[in-house]
C-alpha cells in the first residue's frame, strides 16, 4: 500500500513537473499583432518593428479607468524573423508571442529588393508566426506605417486589421494573401503573386476616375485616419515588380479560380448617357478555364466568366427596368465593357508582365503526366506570353435594386 | 497471458488497425512519401498497398487453412523450430527498428510544435511510462481503449477533413504522377513496408472469440485505414503545391495551421492536437504490445508482458541515437524500409511454399 502511495505521488510530480518547461502564463506575453520590416544600409540586415496590442484595452471585462496606451511599438534591427524577436525582448519586459500575428507589412522598397525572398525564407520554420496571416506591402517604410496608423474608431490593433482587410477585400480592391499562398505560388515559379498594397501618405490625384481607379494614397480622402488600403503589388518569383490599381486587381480576383468569389461594387458607363455612370453589384459566378495546349505553336485560352449584376443607381434616369429595348442596350453594354477591361488587362499582363496573376497555370497542368515534362514545356516562359488568351464575359441576369422605375426628373424640373 | 474467455470482437480488432495503420496519415510518412514523388504522394500508399495485397491473402489463407495457430506459432509449425526462430526473429527485428523510429518521430513532433522548452528525454520518459502502463493491461484493454477512444478520433480526422477542404485547390493534383511514373512505382514499392503492422497484428489471431471475426475485422481496419491513408494524402497534395509539399516536415500539423474559421478561429490547430495526441499514445500502445508479444511467442515467454519495460526502455535508448529528427526520418527510416520491404514481401510466399511442401509430403 505504501509502496504504491508513493508510486502515485511521484508520477503525479512527473507530470506535473513536465506541465514546467512549458507552462505560459497570460500575463506574462507580449501579443504581438503585426510585424513590420524595412531594409537597412547594410545587407542582410532589416528593421523589424513590432506592434503589440495591450490586451486590456477595450476588452468589456477590464477596468475602465485604464491608463496604458492601446498598444506599444517597438523597432529593432535583426536578420530572420526569430533573432529579432529576441532582440525586441531587451526593451519590453513580457515574453513576445508571435502567435497573434495578423499581418506582415513589408516596405514596397524591401519588396522591390532581391533581399526579399530571403528574409521571407525563414518565415515557415518559425512555430509561432502562422502561416495563415497576411501580406501587406506599404508604400512608405513599414516602421512608418506602423507608427502612423492610428485608427479612430477600432482602437484594438488586431481589430482594426482585421476589419480593414476584410471589408477592403469585400469591395474586390486588394487580395487576399496569407504567407502559404506566397510561398505556393513562389516555388510554384509560373504565376505572379499579389500583395495587398496600403500607405498612410497621401498623394492625392485631383481628378475622379471611376472610384476603383487607385493605387494606396491616391484617394482623395479628408479626415478619418490616412490608411488606405487599396491596389496590390506584383511580385514575380519573389520579388516586387509593379503595382496594379484597385481594378485591375479586381479583375485578376475575378479570374482566379482559387479563391472564392466575392460581391464586388463597382462603376460602370451609362450607354445612354455617357456622362453618367451607373452603379452595380457584381456577384461573379466561378470563373472556367479551358486550355486548348499546344506544344508547337499558339496555345488557346479560353476564359468563361458569368456574372449576375444587381444595379443600384441609374443617376442618369434612364428608365432601363421596364423598357425592354434600353435593358438590352445596358446588358449589351455591361457585357462590352467588362470584357473590353478584361481583355485589355490580360494582354497588359501578357505583354507587360509576361505572367499571369490569376494562377492559371494550375489548369495546364493536367494535360501533363509528370513534373519533368510540365516544367520542361515552361508554362511562364513560353505558353503564356505567346497564348492566344479568349475571354467570354456573360451577364446572366440584370436585377435594379428596389425601385421600379427611375422618376424623370425632366418633369421635377419643370 | 492466456484469455480464456476471449471478448475480443470486429469492432475492437477495427479499431486498433485503424489506430496503428490508418493513423499514418497524420505522422511523419507523408513527408518521407513525398521527398520524390511530390505531388503524387496519394498514388505512393495505393502502389504499396498492391504491391503488400498479394503475400497478406496468402498469409491470410494460411491462416485460415492451419486454424489453430497465430503467425509465430504458424511459422514454427511450417518450417521448423530453427528456420522459424531465425524467421520470426527477423520480423521482431524489423517490427522493433520500425517501432523505434517512428516513436523517436512522433516525440520529436510533439517537443517540436507543443512543447518547444521540454527536453526530448522528459517527454520521452513520459509518453514510453503511459504507454507501458497502459499495455501492461493486456489486449482485452487496449482493444476496449482502442474503441472507446474511436470517436474523438473520428470527428478529429472529420474536422481536419472539413476545414481543409475549405482551403484545398482539386487541380493541384496534376500533373497526376508528380515526380514520374517510375518514381512513383519505385516510392510505392521500396517502402511499403511503412505499413508493416498489418502482417505482426496476425500474431493476435488466435484472441479473437472467433476467428472469423479476425477476418472481417482487419479486412475492414485495413481498408479504412487505406481509405483514410490515401485521403489524407490527397488533401496535403491539393493544399501545398507540388514544390512545397516535399520541404515540410510535419505535414499534418502544418495542414491544420494553414487554415483558419472565420475571422474569430485564427489558430485552431491545437483543437486538432487532442485527437492526434490520443492515437499517437494508443497506436505506440498496441505497437509495442505486439512487439512484446512476438517475441515471447518466439521464446515461449507465457507472461510477456514483463518485457514491456526492457523492450520499451531499449527501444527508446536505440531510437535517441540519430542525431536529429531529420537523419532518422530522411536517411534511418528511407534505408531501414528498403531493407525491410523484401522481408515481408518474401516470407508468406516462403511460408506458402513450405505449406505446399508438407501437404505434398503427406
Amino acid at each position: 500500500m505504501k509502496k504504491l502511495l508513493i508510486f502515485m505521488l511521484l508520477l503525479q510530480t512527473a507530470v506535473l513537473l513536465s506541465g514546467c518547461y512549458d507552462r505560459k502564463e497570460l500575463e506574462e506575453q507580449a501579443y504581438v499583432i503585426s510585424i513590420g520590416v524595412d531594409m537597412t544600409e547594410s545587407e542582410d540586415v532589416f528593421r523589424f518593428t513590432f506592434e503589440i496590442a495591450n490586451p486590456e484595452v477595450g476588452s468589456a471585462v477590464s477596468s475602465p479607468s485604464t491608463q496604458e496606451p492601446v498598444q506599444e511599438v517597438v523597432s529593432v534591427l535583426g536578420t530572420d524573423f526569430l533573432s529579432a524577436t529576441s532582440a525586441a525582448n531587451v526593451s519590453v519586459a513580457k515574453e513576445i508571442s508571435l502567435d497573434q500575428v495578423r499581418v506582415v507589412i513589408v516596405s514596397e522598397k524591401l519588396a522591390r529588393s532581391k533581399k526579399f525572398i530571403h528574409l521571407m525564407q525563414t518565415a515557415p520554420s518559425i512555430i509561432d508566426l502562422k502561416l495563415n496571416s497576411q501580406l501587406v506591402i506599404s508604400k512608405e517604410k513599414a516602421e512608418e506605417f506602423i507608427r502612423t496608423n492610428k485608427p479612430k474608431l477600432e482602437s484594438r490593433p488586431h481589430k482594426y486589421f482585421q476589419y480593414m482587410l476584410d471589408r477592403a477585400k469585400e469591395t474586390g480592391v486588394i487580395p487576399e494573401a496569407p504567407l502559404v499562398r506566397f510561398f505556393q505560388i513562389t516555388e510554384g515559379d509560373a504565376d505572379l503573386f499579389l500583395a495587398p498594397f496600403a500607405t498612410t501618405k497621401k498623394d492625392p490625384k485631383e481628378e475622379y476616375g471611376a472610384e476603383d481607379n487607385y493605387k494606396a494614397g491616391e484617394v482623395n480622402i479628408k479626415g478619418g485616419n490616412s490608411t488606405q488600403f487599396i491596389g496590390s503589388a506584383v511580385f514575380k518569383e519573389g520579388q516586387m515588380i509593379d503595382i496594379l490599381t484597385g481594378e485591375e486587381t479586381r479583375f485578376s480576383l475575378m479570374l482566379d479560380t482559387t479563391l472564392p468569389q466575392q460581391d464586388i461594387i463597382a462603376n460602370y458607363t451609362d450607354p445612354l448617357r455617357p456622362g453618367f455612370d451607373l452603379a452595380a453589384r457584381v456577384q461573379a459566378d466561378k470563373v472556367k478555364v479551358k486550355i486548348d495546349y499546344k506544344p508547337t505553336g499558339k496555345t488557346n485560352i479560353d476564359v468563361y466568366v458569368s456574372m449576375h449584376m444587381n444595379i443600384f443607381a441609374v443617376p442618369s434616369t434612364q428608365n432601363y427596368m421596364i423598357n425592354s429595348k434600353n435593358r438590352n442596350i445596358l446588358h449589351a453594354s455591361l457585357q462590352k465593357q467588362l470584357q473590353e477591361e478584361g481583355e485589355k488587362f490580360i494582354k497588359k499582363t501578357q505583354e507587360k508582365y509576361k505572367l499571369e496573376p490569376f494562377y492559371w497555370s494550375l489548369h495546364i497542368r493536367s494535360k501533363f503526366l509528370t513534373i519533368k515534362d510540365y516544367e520542361k514545356a515552361d508554362w511562364a516562359n513560353k505558353i503564356y506570353p505567346n497564348a492566344n488568351v479568349r475571354l467570354h464575359v456573360k451577364v446572366r441576369s440584370l436585377e435594379f435594386g428596389k425601385l421600379l422605375r427611375e422618376s424623370d426628373l425632366r418633369k421635377v424640373r419643370d | 497471458m492466456e484469455l480464456n474467455k476471449k471478448p475480443l470482437r470486429i469492432r475492437e480488432l477495427t479499431a486498433m488497425i485503424f489506430m496503428i495503420i490508418g493513423l499514418k496519415g497524420g505522422d511523419t510518412t507523408p513527408a518521407l512519401f513525398a521527398d520524390h514523388a511530390q505531388n503524387a504522394i496519394w498514388i505512393v500508399p495505393i502502389i504499396s498497398f498492391l504491391f503488400l495485397l498479394g503475400p497478406f491473402l496468402i498469409l491470410m489463407h494460411l491462416l485460415k487453412k492451419y486454424k489453430n495457430y497465430n503467425l509465430i506459432e504458424l511459422i514454427f509449425h511450417l518450417i521448423g523450430k530453427k528456420a522459424g526462430t531465425l524467421l520470426a526473429l527477423l520480423l521482431f527485428t524489423c517490427g522493433f527498428i520500425a517501432m523505434f523510429t517512428d516513436m523517436r518521430n512522433v516525440m520529436e513532433e510533439i517537443n517540436y510544435l507543443y512543447f518547444p522548452n521540454s527536453p526530448t528525454l522528459v517527454i520521452y520518459v513520459i509518453f514510453l511510462t503511459i504507454c507501458i502502463l497502459v499495455a501492461n493491461k493486456g489486449l482485452e484493454t487496449i482493444g476496449s481503449l482502442a474503441w472507446a477512444l474511436l470517436p474523438v478520433i473520428i470527428v478529429t480526422i472529420i474536422a481536419v477533413i472539413f476545414v481543409d477542404l475549405k482551403e484545398a485547390v482539386l487541380v493541384r493534383i496534376f500533373p497526376l504522377f508528380g515526380g514520374g511514373v517510375g518514381t512513383v512505382l519505385f516510392e510505392g514499392i521500396s517502402k511499403s513496408a511503412a505499413f508493416l503492422e498489418i502482417f505482426l497484428i496476425t500474431i493476435a489471431y488466435q484472441s479473437f472469440h472467433q476467428t472469423k471475426y479476425f477476418h472481417s475485422g482487419i479486412y475492414l481496419g485495413g481498408s479504412l485505414s487505406f481509405m483514410l491513408i490515401v485521403s489524407f494524402y490527397a488533401v496535403y497534395a491539393m493544399l501545398f503545391d507540388y514544390n512545397s509539399i516535399n520541404n515540410i516536415a510535419f505535414l499534418y500539423q502544418e495542414a491544420t495551421e494553414i487554415v483558419a474559421l472565420g475571422h474569430f478561429f485564427t489558430n485552431i490547430s491545437t483543437l486538432f492536437m487532442v485527437g492526434w495526441m490520443f492515437s499517437n499514445f494508443l497506436r505506440f500502445i498496441i505497437f509495442l504490445y505486439l512487439i512484446c508479444w512476438i517475441f515471447g511467442a518466439i521464446f515461449e515467454i507465457k507472461r510477456f508482458e514483463g518485457l514491456l519495460l526492457p523492450i520499451g526502455f531499449i527501444a527508446m535508448i536505440l531510437s535517441l541515437i540519430p542525431p536529429s529528427f531529420v537523419v532518422n526520418e530522411m536517411f534511418f527510416r528511407e534505408r531501414s524500409l528498403q531493407i525491410m520491404t523484401p522481408i515481408f514481401f518474401l516470407f508468406p510466399f516462403l511460408l506458402w511454399v513450405a505449406s505446399y511442401w508438407k501437404d505434398r509430403k503427406k
